[in-house]
């Protein structure tokens, strides 16, 4: 029998192809819980077929809670993806990372810096110039929602997604979204709407309320392109002061 | 003892269950994995597959027993329902979902719940394959992602009466803004995902041009409780938008009725569009407002508007919810993707649907962000979980990597190894989002559940005991038989270009009868 011991610790049947799982956190909460079956059946000396039926047997809520609980008493913290997460259990999730700025930007044909790059969702008629605001949370999204999107707005949004920004997207001159893909939601509705967009945005000293003119009107980025190719087709964001 | 199961039900279920994984990896792969800064999406799909798996097996049975699942795809794929090609498709996806992850926690083995599994895929398959009978494959991607889901009769109807446009006039320009605005209501409606929109085709139409039939579905007051009141001023629940495109090839109408085209879709190459309304009682499609251009483009102009206030008002209620009542909401859209096939069979209760069964609730410790996103990473694209991995030998499809998506239901279950039958029956559910109050928006007006399901029991389309003859197979060595001149007439009944025509007319009759009628 393959010792499964060296890939995911003790396990309730064997497994030949047993391996760590491809990310930290699922292979850290899987062995935990794959030792709390083992354990169990072992101790209710029943079969497994008789013991996978036995609602008595069974993990509950209290258990997973003890899993969560061994990961955080490690120090461990969670990366989150959803404003509310971070808001109602601030302790079990790492800070937000800052925005990135290498102080080392290149310069385009003008001497003016080159604050990032990205997938262009569509071609527009021509570039777009205004103001990046970032739009991060419920609260901003609130406060445009209320008191209107202001004029030249260019939104630089975190996530690909489409329901944050859902009740304001078509009052954006223009999208830059720093996730995702030309596929993603937000891709697909800012093409509906009109608006231009970058996906997948590498963003490097784009500050709130900077003027910018970012390339829209060059070609759509092609989703299937090879890594060189799809990083040479990527359109340019630019400070303009 | 042997399971009660021949050797060529394991080989069909099998071959399905890989059929499954390669399509789910292609459509994970290459539309990209969900992100949301308000809804935690990743954690409420993870959820959604457990909840699939403790609930499906009895729900489908259900369903199944009042109306078999290909008597379900037979009519769902004469209207723009909810059951749908993605609905239809995802349903081995999510279950098998729920499986693989309790296979890697070790809860499961792979002999277990042989029964449930083997039922919910055949369930699957029968549906699948109803509903794509007209193109003959499974899903989409059997066709090198195409969906001919229509027969001759009903596209020649939806091509004949679409109303012509150029770029700039009014219909072209209220149609543009129009789909923008129910694009994002339906991906907030829908808690971030894409399952109110589902597309079939393409049908080529004159001078090259292709057709493409696009469903919104779930826009007024349904089956979903936070749309009770906010979405009050939505007068149909579903539409379906026909597009005739110009210069435009839809080269993929994928597994999740996504599509792309080349070159890439523009509104300037529209040059005619169609909109009906239909759903689980209605005798195919609807006409919605078509009988001029100006009257269409007013009415998709006021539905815009009012979509545009539905969508602030939702978003404003959805952001003040907590991070368990955007789970519930998210999990609950995701595990109510096989919801309408019970509105179909006339036994639909909200309960079935709308409650997270505890046996699903027990895992939401575990559910943070992280460890969603990338249990979801790890189960649809990665396929690094242990439970996936295959021999040292083994090369999957597209990757050449040893992970398969789904596990297969070992053989030895014919002979002598022990296996168990399935979950049980339903337990008790709960949910943290308000009950459900309105009533049903539906093609017969507002209804309760039970004047919804009972409407469907009594229900029998116009032509249902011709369906067999609803093949261009036949068709084509019957042109003016009686049973096909009846069967055209059933879809030409609302048709303004060409009612009670029958079954005889070429393309270019079609085109005159689209001239004369000013189209």
């Amino acid at each position: 029998m393959t010792d499964t011991v060296a890939a995911g610790g003790v396990t309730p049947y064997p497994d030949k192809w047993a391996r760590p799982s491809g990310t930290p956190i699922v292979e850290a909460y899987h062995t935990a819980i794959r030792k709390i079956v083992a354990e169990r059946l072992a101790a209710s000396g029943r079969t497994w077929e008789e013991a996978v039926q036995d609602k008595s047997l069974q993990l509950t809520r209290e258990d997973f809670e003890k899993v969560e609980a061994e990961l955080l008493s490690t120090g461990y913290r969670f990366q989150m993806s959803a404003v509310v997460s971070l808001q109602e259990e601030p302790d079990k999730y790492a800070a937000p990372a800052e925005r990135a700025d290498s102080g080392a930007q290149d310069s385009d044909e003008q001497g003016r810096p080159i604050v990032g790059t990205g997938d262009n969702v569509f071609k527009a008629r021509a570039d777009v110039e205004g103001t990046a605001r970032f739009v991060s949370d419920v609260e901003r999204v609130m406060e445009m929602l209320t008191e209107g999107v202001p004029e030249g707005t260019i939104a630089v949004i975190d996530d690909s997604g489409g329901t944050l920004t859902a009740p304001i997207l078509g009052d954006f001159a223009a999208v830059i979204c720093m996730g995702g893909t030309v596929r993603s939601h937000l891709g697909i509705l800012t093409r509906e709407y009109s608006v231009p967009c970058l996906m997948a945005a590498e963003l490097d000293g784009l500050s709130e309320g900077d003027a910018i003119v970012v390339e829209y009107s060059k070609p759509a980025a092609d989703a299937y392109a090879d890594a060189a190719t799809a990083k040479a087709q990527r359109a340019r964001i630019i400070k303009l002061s | 003892m042997p399971a009660n199961h021949s050797h060529l039900d394991l080989l069909e279920a099998n071959a399905y269950v890989r059929k499954a994984s390669e399509s789910f990896f292609w459509q994970c792969t290459t539309r990209t994995v969900q992100e949301s800064k308000l809804f935690p999406v990743n954690p409420y799909i993870a959820l959604s597959y457990f909840n699939a798996w403790y609930r499906w097996p009895e729900l489908l049975r259900k369903i199944d027993a009042a109306m078999p699942a290909e008597e379900i795809g037979d009519r769902a794929r004469q209207v723009g329902s909810y059951v749908s090609t993605i609905t239809a498709g995802l349903i081995p996806q999510f279950y098998l979902g729920g499986r693989q992850i309790l296979l890697d926690m070790g809860m499961l083995k792979p002999t277990d719940a042989i029964d449930d599994i083997l039922s919910v895929l055949d369930f699957g398959r029968r549906l699948n394959l109803s509903y794509h009978r007209s193109h003959a494959h499974v899903i989409p991607s059997d066709a090198g992602h195409r969906a001919q889901v229509h027969t001759e009769r009903q596209t020649q109807v939806l091509e004949a009466d679409a109303l012509g446009v150029t770029p700039g006039d009014k219909l072209h320009t209220a149609f543009g803004r129009f789909m923008a605005t129910a694009s994002a209501y339906g991906f907030l409606s829908h808690c971030e995902c894409r399952l109110s929109f589902n597309n079939h085709g393409p049908y080529m139409t004159k001078g090259g041009h292709e057709m493409l039939v696009r469903d919104m579905l779930d826009l007024a007051e349904c089956d979903y409780p936070w749309m009770d009141g906010v979405a009050s001023e939505i007068e149909h629940n579903n539409l379906t938008v026909v597009v005739i495109m110009k210069d435009t090839h839809f080269n993929i109408v994928d597994d999740w009725g996504s599509f792309e085209a080349t070159p890439a879709y523009d509104n300037d190459n529209l040059v005619a569009v169609g909109v009906y309304t239909s759903d689980h009682l209605s005798d195919g499609y609807i006409p919605v407002h078509m009988d001029s251009a100006e009257e269409l483009a007013d009415y998709l102009d006021d539905l815009r508007e009012k979509m545009t206030d539905a969508t602030a008002g939702m978003w404003k209620m959805m952001a003040g919810w907590s991070r368990d009542q955007m789970i519930d909401a998210g999990l609950l859209v995701y595990s109510g993707v096989t919801k309408d096939l019970a509105h179909f069979a006339g036994v639909y209760e909200q309960t079935d649907w709308f409650e997270v069964d505890e046996q699903c609730q027990r895992f939401k410790p575990l559910m943070n962000d992280e460890y969603g996103g990338m249990l979801i990473a790890e189960t649809v694209g990665l396929l690094s979980m242990s439970s996936q991995n295959h021999s040292e030998h083994h090369m999957t499809k597209f990757t050449d990597a040893r992970g398969e998506m789904w596990t297969g239901v070992p053989y030895s279950i014919l002979a002598d190894d022990e296996w168990t039958s399935g979950v049980g029956p339903i337990g008790p559910g709960s949910t943290s989002l308000p009950t459900k109050s309105a009533l049903w928006t539906t093609t017969r007006g507002k209804l309760t559940q039970e004047e919804n399901n009972r409407l469907a029991r009594e229900f029998k389309p116009a032509g249902w005991d011709l369906r067999h003859y609803d093949d261009d197979w036949w068709l084509k060595n019957h042109p003016g038989d009686p049973r096909a001149d009846d069967l055209y007439k059933v879809a030409q009944a609302s048709s303004a270009v060409l009612r009670d025509r029958g079954s005889t007319l070429l393309e270019d009759d079609v085109q005159q009868a689209r001239a004369a009628a000013g189209r």
